[in-house]
């Protein structure tokens, strides 16, 4: 697949350093304007470093281990994550109150923003929110998706928790 | 110019490209079954996972031809083109899978994007190689263009490993392999591993006829430059010639009688 390239760059640096002479002589602009891509990627390079070191290296905190460190977390914002307890889903007037649970530890929610289309019992959860009390008040759902992808057999299970697929 | 079994083997593979896509979109919109909890969202699952791995063949690819030239024994500048061409190749798909994996997140996940490990490299890798892009562009010549753009495709390669273990590595939001797991057992059902395995194959064409094109551009474009250069050299040979023919009728008046330098 790869062809040769007929310029005098195959090996020797002399003939090929003599031919680019000539050839770097663009246009100042075309230079400045490259530089200022350039820059504009190093920027974004450190604002993602800076996002990831802030948010990823510890993206969340699970049920078990915020209560464990539920003093020291005080009424700050972070993520929680655990399972939906089954049975503890109660609609209320502005969003949903429930249970997640890890490690056998649980944590009564209270939400105030809509839960995505997946959010079922028994589904890993990253909740937004902080403590208030023993409950945790929570302004974002986020479904944490299992790496298993089970095909639906209809002539046998028609439905899940309740939903139609 | 390009051979004639170069460029048949192109069309063959784009032919071979178009008819697997075709198949993986038919067996995964209409053929495969929903997901027991995702329904029929896990559609995009035949997309975007091939994609992503289409990404990091073309890096791989990136760093392959980077390590080639910069050895001396095997220095080349058409090495340093297929790299460049696999990077564009490669950031394509890397926008593909950004893109792809966020049309799914907003209904499975919830949101559009969130700041875990996965998707910050992954942006991460995206902006790494459009760096790599940019830095092809700041004028320099050949040699020296191919040797620090071969040097940053190395270091940017780097984070395609971090890409991949960030799952394992830190807490995310982003699920963990579905078929490169640590155990190596695919957690995936059937008929629906078999269109996952057809859109690893059909998208990995692609990435093979997108790349031989943009690479045969490289080369075109190349010896456009070359051409442009041996004129300017050209030119520049015939300058000395017509400043002494210039001079001559001085010369011949008796003023000063100084030899023309060629």
């Amino acid at each position: 697949m790869v062809q040769s390239v007929s310029d005098g760059a195959d090996s020797s640096r002399p003939a090929n350093m003599s031919k680019s002479k000539a050839r770097v002589l663009p246009s100042k602009r075309r230079a400045r304007r490259a530089w200022v891509a350039l820059g504009i990627v190093v920027i974004a390079i450190g604002f993602l470093l800076y996002k990831g070191l802030g948010n990823s290296l510890v993206y969340f905190r699970t049920a078990a281990g915020a209560v464990r460190d539920r003093a020291q977390l005080g009424s700050s914002t972070f993520r929680l994550e655990g399972v939906v307890v089954p049975g503890s889903i109660h609609d209320t007037t502005s969003g949903v109150d429930f249970a997640v649970e890890s490690s056998s530890v649980s944590v009564q929610v209270h939400d105030t923003a809509n839960p995505p289309q997946l959010f079922q019992p028994n589904i890993p959860v990253v909740l937004v929110g902080h403590f208030s009390g023993s409950i945790f008040l929570s302004d974002q759902i986020m479904v944490k998706h299992s790496a298993n992808y089970v095909a639906a057999h209809p002539d046998r299970v028609a439905t899940v928790n309740g939903k139609k697929l | 110019m390009e051979s004639r079994g170069y460029r048949w083997s192109r069309r063959a593979i784009g032919i071979v490209s178009l008819l697997l896509v075709a198949a993986t979109v038919i067996l995964g919109l209409w053929i495969t079954p929903p997901d027991v909890v995702q329904g029929q969202l896990v559609r995009l699952i035949y997309v975007h996972p091939p994609v992503a791995w289409v990404a990091y063949l073309a890096y791989g690819v990136t760093s392959i031809g980077s390590i080639l030239y910069l050895w001396k024994r095997t220095r080349n500048l058409k090495w340093d083109l297929l790299a460049a061409a696999s990077a564009e190749v490669g950031v394509v798909f890397t926008g593909l899978t950004l893109i792809t994996g966020s049309i799914w997140g907003r209904p499975a996940w919830g949101v559009w994007w969130t700041w875990d490990a996965r998707l910050t490299t992954t942006a991460l890798l995206f902006v790494l190689y459009l760096g790599y892009l940019a830095l092809r562009r700041v004028p320099a010549d050949s040699h020296q263009r191919a040797v620090r753009s071969s040097i940053a495709g190395l270091i940017a390669f780097i984070d395609v490993p971090i890409v991949h273990q960030s799952v394992v590595w830190w807490r995310t939001l982003h699920q963990g392999a579905t078929v490169l797991n640590p155990s190596l057992s695919p957690k995936i059902h059937g008929e629906m591993a078999m269109t996952l395995l057809l859109g690893f194959i059909s998208f990995t064409s692609v990435y093979a006829w997108m790349l031989m094109h943009r690479y045969q551009i490289a080369i075109l474009e190349q010896k456009v430059l070359d051409a442009e250069l041996d004129q300017l050299i050209e030119e520049r040979r015939r300058e000395p010639d017509s400043e002494s023919r210039q001079a001559r009728p001085t010369n011949d008046v008796g003023n000063f009688d100084q030899p023309s330098k060629v």
